[in-house]
């Protein structure tokens, strides 16, 4: 596949492509819903197998975190694209402020709200569906830029 | 917190039940794959190597957000059994720093409980791969500890 003959892909484009090859975050079920410069908005389907509370139905911490990680992640490819980097995460932080209801599909937000030279800083929100003006969660990350020395490691890796 | 729970605590701290019964009952937990290993007391978590747990796949690497579920759900696992009576621990807040690359292999978990009040919680964790000196990532996490899940 040239350049040339390349489409050019949006940033919704990128970021449902990434989840598609991240296995976790396949069977996370993410889907992700918009994606611009500034903000990524995706969606995480209730699962019974996503359950921490096996007695009240409620989604475990960590799978809301796997999940606010992933869209992190991804606020940080939209906000460097079109370049391509691997941005491992450094730090990642979540308050639990409730617990999302049982059998509700969570949105989770993020946004890159500042991109220095090396450090990729993100906020984070996750709501239940329709619930978008009360978190259920909040969080900070942080992600390191590391460049890819060649010019295209994601589209050759699909070619 | 359920009865049903508080027997099955008892039971695996008597030896009667294997400690790995208490991640059979969380269905996050099974479908991360967790183990644990005991030597008296001392319990180690292992997160065994899945497909369905990675996270970068050309390197392959172990998803970030799969090893901090798995090092939430230790803690709480091992909260569980440090407290006299126990009581159900829901998650406050969850810090971690990830100090090196996971790699498609078995991981492990470690937790201290650096303070445990009447109503928090505070638990660290250390994961590591290779060697234990050499972790991939430290963690700690606030718990609330509630007498009981049907009051809140």
């Amino acid at each position: 596949m040239t350049s040339e003959s390349t489409p050019k892909y949006t940033p919704l484009d990128i970021c449902r492509r990434f989840v598609t090859s991240v296995r976790h975050s396949a069977e996370l079920g993410i889907e992700v819903t918009d994606a611009s410069e500034q903000r990524v908005r995706a969606l995480m389907p209730w699962q019974e197998k996503l359950v921490g509370n096996p007695d009240t139905g409620v989604l475990h911490g960590g799978a809301v975190f796997a999940f606010l990680d992933q869209v992190g992640g991804l606020a940080v490819v939209t906000r460097i694209y079109p370049e391509f980097e691997i941005t491992p995460t450094i730090d990642f932080r979540l308050d639990h402020l409730r617990a999302p209801g049982k059998g509700k599909n969570l949105i989770g937000i993020a946004e890159c709200y500042r991109l220095s030279e090396h450090v990729a800083f993100v906020r984070l929100s996750a709501f239940e569906e329709g619930q978008e003006d009360e978190p259920v969660t909040t969080g900070l990350a942080t992600y390191m830029r590391m460049k890819i020395p060649s010019e295209n490691q994601f589209r050759k890796s699909k070619a | 917190m359920s009865d049903p729970l508080k027997t099955l605590i008892a039971a695996c701290r008597s030896g009667e039940q294997p400690y790995q019964a208490l991640v059979e009952r969380v269905p996050y937990a099974r479908f991360l794959g967790i183990g644990i290993e005991a030597r008296g007391e001392e319990l180690t978590f292992v997160l065994q190597k899945a497909d369905s747990n990675l996270g970068n796949p050309t390197l392959p690497a172990l998803h970030g957000g799969a090893l901090a579920g798995f090092m939430e759900q230790a803690a709480l696992i091992f909260l569980l059994l440090e407290m006299g009576e126990p009581r159900l621990p829901k998650t406050i807040d969850f810090t971690i720093d990830y100090l090196r690359a996971g790699l498609f292999r078995d991981t492990f978990a470690e937790c201290r409980v650096t303070r445990l009040g009447r109503r928090v919680g505070n638990v660290n964790i250390e994961a590591w791969q290779t060697r234990r000196d050499e972790p991939i990532a430290i963690a700690r996490a606030h718990f609330l500890l509630s007498e009981d899940s049907s009051q809140s």
